[in-house]
């Protein structure tokens, strides 16, 4: 009995284990396909966060200074800088390839949408953003870029 | 050495239990927009390669800017006083007579649903019904058929549409549009014979060169105009650099200036032509063959000002004010549903020529929309 239950143990803290790694895919850098931006996404606690690395066009054409979140609901926040902005919240792993639970932020209106990640391959992600059930949505196809390496 | 008492010792620990609590609940809230460990050498994601292929990039169906799509959408259209002279058909049958619109109203409820939507496909299915009734003062005797019916029945359209914009590249993209429409006087629930659905459409091709740019050309049939057209239609949508100024134009259906006070706050000032083809039901066999098989050839140019702002989260208001200028009220005989198109020059001779002078109106929704 004692040792059903020691591999029944050992076997739980497997799957936990690959559990995971699996969800742990997600961390990585990630380009959506409009291609004007790159996003790190990081674990941090137990859930997952997707901040700005990377702009095309990182100067605001109207001020020649980088550019800062000057579209949000929140005056205090639209000194910003863009750079470095955490745009997907709160992602948390529930199984077959799907975050949930998240938000993602449009800086060019503002608005913050329902999210949902799934990973159709290894590199590749289908990112919903929605407004209260699904069907209001646009999936946004993103590709895993290779992590840089420390110069 | 004076050991500490017991009560400052547990209060001693219960400051750094509280502490480390405080400390700990700070860690595991990660609500900051920002990393604040944030030290990152960014210049380390200039140039990344992809892990696999790359990205197909396509055309987004928006440019930055524009004025929220519409997932939903319920208001209330009111036109203000104004005069029909409706004419004399019939060799003599049916009278001319002049009556006073005090006002043309009615319920305007709209759904765009995308029932699929990718970054390489998009496609909407929507539904609309648009309610007019009429508040009519009559001269004493006056019988005409078509007052009869406007005062009576009043005018409803209960509409089908889908949408698909397919982007072809980067820069290129199509956009369909199919609509079908049952326009009459009718009344819920005795609907008209789907012989009388009037269907319309437009195809476009386009590009996108800029996130500020989006223009295209194609063809439409359409009943804007009150009867049954095909017409060359031109989009142009535009936005300055400094996201203040814009224009979102397809010609003829539309073209508005639009003043962006800031992206949940806006003003547009242009023009729509609004219409479609109306049964007359012939209820109580009101007409006598062969002038029982009409349809009001109902087209308007609105001239408005629309001025939309956020009310809270993703519901806006709209609230639009302008000048209604008749294009068309005239009506057609088409037995049995089967409609034709004058292509501008062919001289089918009309069965009324009406005249309708022209109110100011307002228009009041609220939307549940795509920002």
């Amino acid at each position: 009995m004692s040792r059903f239950l020691t591999l029944l143990f050992v076997c739980s803290l497997a799957l936990t284990g690959f559990a995971q790694e699996d969800a742990d895919r997600l961390t990585g850098v990630w380009e959506p396909s409009h291609g004007k931006a790159k996003i790190k996404i990081d674990k941090i606690g137990e859930k997952y966060y997707g901040k700005i690395v990377w702009l095309k066009q990182p100067i605001d054409p109207e001020t020649n200074e980088p550019k800062v979140d000057k579209n949000n609901p929140d005056e205090k926040m639209r000194s910003n800088p863009l750079r470095g902005y955490r745009i997907l919240k709160d992602f948390e792993y529930t199984d077959k390839d799907v975050w949930t639970e998240g938000t993602i932020y449009d800086p060019e209106n503002g608005n913050t949408y329902s999210c949902t990640i799934k990973m159709t391959d290894e590199n590749t992600l289908d990112i919903r953003g929605y407004i209260g059930v699904s069907t209001f949505g646009r999936t946004d196809i993103w590709k895993r870029l290779k992590m840089p390496s420390k110069k | 050495m004076r050991r500490p008492s017991l009560p400052k010792l547990r209060t001693g620990a219960a400051v750094a239990a509280l502490s480390c609590f405080t400390i700990v609940t700070a860690f595991a809230q990660v609500d900051s927009t920002y990393s604040e460990e944030d030290e990152e050498d960014y210049s380390l994601y200039d140039d990344l390669e992809y892990v696999d292929e790359g990205t197909k990039r396509f055309a987004n169906a928006k440019i930055k800017g524009l004025s929220p799509a519409q997932f939903i959408s319920v208001g209330y259209d009111f036109q203000g006083p104004h005069q029909l002279t409706a004419a004399a058909f019939g060799d003599g049958l049916y009278q001319e007579e002049t009556a006073d619109i005090n006002a043309a109203h009615g319920l305007r409820v709209g759904a765009n649903i995308p029932v699929y939507s990718k970054n390489s496909l998009i496609v909407q299915v929507g539904g609309q019904f648009w309610d007019v009734n009429y508040d009519i003062d009559r001269e004493a005797g006056g019988d005409n058929p078509l007052v009869n019916a406007l005062q009576n029945n009043g005018l409803r359209t209960v509409g089908l549409n889908s949408t698909i914009y397919k982007p072809l590249n980067e820069y290129s993209f199509i956009l369909v549009q199919l609509q079908a429409d049952m326009n009459g006087d009718w009344a819920i629930p005795d609907f008209q014979g789907l012989q009388y659905t009037r269907y319309s459409g437009a195809a476009l091709w386009g590009r996108r060169p800029k996130d500020n740019l989006q223009w295209g050309v194609g063809v439409a049939r359409t009943y804007r105009a009150g009867e049954l057209n095909y017409v060359p239609i031109v989009m142009y949508n535009w936005t300055s650099l400094k996201s203040k100024w814009g224009c979102e134009v397809l010609f003829p259906a539309r073209g508005h200036m639009r003043y962006t006070f800031n992206p949940r706050n806006m003003l547009l000032m242009g023009f729509a032509l609004e219409g479609g083809s109306y049964r007359i039901g012939n209820q109580g066999n009101a007409l006598a063959d062969p002038y029982d098989e009409l349809e009001i050839r109902r087209g308007e140019l609105r001239f408005r000002a629309n001025y939309q702002r956020q009310l809270i989260g993703f519901f806006w208001m709209s609230l639009e004010a302008g000048y209604r200028v008749n294009y068309s009220f005239n009506v057609d005989s088409v037995p049995d549903g089967q409609d034709f198109s004058r292509y501008f020059i062919l001289d089918e001779p009309l069965t009324m020529e009406n005249a309708l002078t022209n109110p100011f109106y307002v228009n009041f929704s609220i939307n549940f929309v795509s920002p």
